[in-house]
């Protein structure tokens, strides 16, 4: 009787995993109405909410850049290009923009876009305070004199306005009706090249191709993004043909995938950035050739290999390679002598070096470690702090670290890169760091509206602020995304905008 | 055996009384779980840019300005006409969303409880008849491997060979059953299979060891020595029985598998109430953990309950004491 048991278990399983089977093969996801095929993505965690004005998670706006339009909208170099807007003036005394909007452009609902939205989404973000309200600092008034024609006045000459008002989906414009009614949360209504069509919390969000794009019907039928959080689950489901792309792929695999003819592998470096600072208003840290020797001591090269399995850039200051606000400077090559050297000339002796990192962003604290090993050499004993990313901003803003690891995110224009973290009354120096000449620069840049000129201010402003070692920068992490041979038409992007309003999928 | 309707009663309370204790001091700890954290779950939940004005609404909003008793009696009072707060996410109610995710685990939990019945009843009886022998020793050596394979690492195993290899079976997504059946009978295939070698194998020892402790018992041995032929001794005497600890086990096992599948869920991405609380906790979103976990002990808490009454309608001894 035993043998009979056993073998109906066995038979019990596999009638399930049958009948599991008979479902059909592959994954019926045709959508009403639209033409093409359905592009499926998994990302690696579910939106907090698709208000685009309201979210701060990326996981959101993966979503939202395909849903929302902004006025300008970054090109592959980050350069602003007309999106929204098709054209814009700027006065004489640079300080009315004046922005002439496509023509035919209709919300989802298929409600048409004014100026008067515009108006609305700029002044929400001003009047409500919302996250991105700093963005129109320089902002005095936005109007809407005809149905085609946006005029924005600011306070000064601002460069950086196109890429404030067009760096991110953050910006995007919205919809009055659609805010009113609390639908934005869940079911957004923008102008971009894909609608929301079914959003289940947990699970899926099914975005329908909008045939009256603007920019042309996309060729995708649609997009579905599944949230999958484990990376080997999210790459099985690629290879499996259940998803045809993710960003959820852990950088050690970067070398497995590169060999794998079967998938497509995009790796590109960010704008993002990460750096060392240490506390200007502490001894020995005040002294820049202390605060250099560091930067002779560490190497790079390690830190690198240990967070990023060699996929992210070396670099010595903010801006990578790619963007055309690069500087050129490596002044910091390891050199254990020349770091010896300048300690001796700056009478350091050694001593207990607090480093702080956290727990929530770990690539801190791998980086710490290694630091520590090369700081020992110069007799400097350091201890790594790392506590939930609150407590480290509060450590940070009241000045209660030697040395602090971190990164920036996000960045577009060099404003972004430079002016509040080193700026003497910059918001987030929280390092100390006060030159009047960098000040000057920064400020400078700021208003200089000649693009090459504002590049000098710029290249001039990064290399002291290096020399000096405002910032010890390490390296600009790498944007990694894979997916299936069969989507053409796609691109892995510095800023890390997923946009498939261009992608296909063939055989 | 006769049922004493008053003594079932009086079992039931003692049951509901004990049941009651238990969850109010899962309350306590649930609540102490925001008071306990490091950093402040407010600033947590805001992020890096907030102005003041939204630091004092959220936690007024959240109730963190009250005192600490006022804030207990709020929050008991609270979960029990159902109302858990807003999440610090995106401000939906956590009922709203506890409820939202609980079919998914639900069905999960019983496939895979099914699965695991389909092995470990046979494989423990088979195994506990052939006590010391070879086939024993195999159904003992699988049961201890499947004790000891961490689920995540099963989870993958079989997704590297269903979904991979094989192409048979998705590696992610999910269904309704409501919705389409057959569909979430291939999803859920890979996740209950996984769920379900880890308990069904934890499951045939427990039922090897309970069908062996009942082959020994004095009535068995009276029924074998009155020459009653071995297949009665088997099936009426030894394996009825045994059935009322396997009950017991199914019921700690289907608690346990409830409250327990965050990692199964998460590999497979299963959009249940362990996924759940995976993002809640990435998240810090401590009015949906608090509720999540309110929620796995609440049914913890049934199903115990439940296992003990049919326990006891199964088996009249249990009752008296």
């Amino acid at each position: 009787m035993g043998k009979r048991v056993i073998s109906g278990a066995a038979l019990a399983v596999a009638a399930l995993l049958v009948a599991g089977c008979s479902a059909g093969e592959g994954v019926d996801l045709d959508s009403s109405g639209a033409e093409g095929e359905v592009l499926v993505a998994a990302i690696g965690g579910e939106p907090d909410q698709l208000d685009p004005q309201k979210t701060t998670s990326y996981f959101a706006f993966e979503v939202l850049e395909n849903v929302f339009g902004t006025l300008v909208e970054p090109d592959e170099n980050l350069e602003m290009q007309p999106a929204l807007a098709e054209s814009w003036e700027v006065s004489d005394d640079q300080l009315e923009w004046t922005f002439t909007l496509h023509d035919g452009v209709t919300f989802h609902d298929g409600s048409e876009f004014t100026s008067a939205d515009v108006v609305y989404s700029y002044d929400r973000i001003i009047d409500e305070e919302l996250s991105n309200a700093w963005k129109f600092a320089a902002v005095t008034d936005v109007t809407a004199p005809d149905d085609q024609t946006v005029v924005i006045t600011v306070a000064q000459p601002t460069p950086n306005l196109l890429s404030n008002l067009g760096g991110f989906k953050g910006m995007a414009i919205v919809q009055e009706d659609n805010v009113a009614s609390g639908d934005i949360t869940t079911a957004p209504v923008g102008t971009g090249p894909f609608s929301v069509e079914e959003y289940v919390s947990g699970d899926h969000i099914t975005l329908t191709a909008n045939a009256d794009y603007w920019g042309g019907a996309p060729e995708l039928g649609g997009v579905e993004y599944r949230f999958i959080s484990e990376p080997a689950t999210a790459l099985a489901a690629l290879r499996g043909g259940e998803i045809q792309w993710t960003d959820v792929v852990p950088p050690q695999q970067v070398g497995e995938l590169e060999t794998d003819e079967a998938l497509e592998l995009g790796v590109t470096p960010s704008s993002d950035y990460w750096y060392l600072a240490l506390n200007q208003a502490r001894e020995p840290w005040s002294d820049v050739r202390v605060r250099q020797a560091i930067a002779y001591a560490i190497d790079r090269d390690a830190i690198v290999q240990a967070v990023s399995y060699g996929t992210a850039e070396l670099n010595q200051l903010a801006i990578p390679e790619q963007s055309v606000w690069h500087t050129a400077y490596d002044t910091y090559a390891t050199d254990m002598d020349t770091a010896q050297q300048l300690m001796q000339d700056a009478g350091f002796t050694g001593g207990t070096l607090d480093l702080l990192a956290t727990s929530d962003y770990p690539e801190t604290v791998t980086a710490a470690q290694i630091i520590a090993a090369n700081l020992e050499p110069l007799g400097i004993e350091v201890s790594i702090r790392q506590p939930d990313f609150s407590t480290w901003l509060d450590e940070q803003n009241s000045g209660n670290f030697d040395m602090l690891m971190m990164g920036w995110l996000g960045n577009i224009d060099p404003d972004d890169f430079y002016y509040s973290q080193h700026h003497s009354t910059g918001a987030s120096n929280a390092q100390k760091y006060a030159n009047p000449e960098v000040d000057q620069l920064l400020d400078a840049g700021r208003v200089e509206t000649d693009t090459e000129a504002r590049k000098d201010l710029y290249a001039q402003a990064a290399t002291i602020i290096a020399d000096e070692a405002s910032y010890i920068y390490l390296y600009n992490p790498s944007v990694i995304q894979t997916w299936s041979p069969s989507v053409t038409g796609y691109e892995a992007r510095a800023d890390r905008a997923i946009r498939f309003r261009d992608a296909a999928l063939g055989d | 055996m006769r049922m004493q309707p008053a003594r079932v009663l009086r079992f039931l309370g003692v049951r509901f009384v004990s049941s009651a204790v238990v969850l109010l001091g899962v309350l306590v700890v649930v609540f102490a779980i925001v008071q306990l954290v490091p950093g402040d779950p407010v600033r947590l939940a805001l992020g890096t840019r907030y102005t003041p004005e939204a630091y004092e609404a959220l936690r007024a909003a959240s109730g963190l300005d009250r005192p600490l008793p006022e804030q207990f009696v709020g929050y008991v009072g609270g979960a029990l006409t159902g109302d858990l707060g807003v999440s610090f996410r995106n401000g939906e109610p956590v009922t709203t969303t506890l409820l939202s995710r609980l079919p998914a685990t639900i069905s999960l939990a019983l496939a895979g409880l099914a699965i695991a019945l389909v092995i470990a009843v046979p494989a423990g009886i088979w195994s506990a008849l052939r006590e010391g022998r070879v086939s024993d020793a195999i159904v003992r050596t699988a049961s201890q491997f499947g004790v000891s394979i961490p689920d995540f690492w099963l989870g993958m195993l079989l997704i590297s060979l269903f979904s991979v290899t094989l192409g048979l079976l998705p590696a992610s997504g999910y269904t309704a059953i409501t919705d389409d059946p057959a569909e979430w009978a291939r999803r859920v295939a890979l996740p209950a299979l996984t769920v379900g070698l880890v308990a069904g194998a934890i499951m045939t020892r427990y039922i090897r060891a309970a069908v062996l402790d009942v082959a020994s018992a004095g009535f068995v041995r009276t029924a074998v020595s009155k020459g009653l032929p071995r297949r009665v001794v088997t099936f009426r005497h030894i394996v009825r029985n045994a059935l009322v600890p396997v009950l017991t086990i199914a019921g700690i096992q289907l608690a346990t598998i409830l409250g327990g599948v965050i990692v199964v869920e998460v590999v497979f991405a299963w959009p249940g109430l362990g996924r759940l609380v995976y993002d809640a906790v990435a998240a810090r979103d401590y009015p949906l953990i608090q509720g999540a976990v309110l929620l796995i002990a609440v049914m913890f808490l049934l199903v115990n309950l439940l296992v003990d009454v049919l326990y006891a309608v199964i088996d009249p001894r249990i009752r008296v004491s």
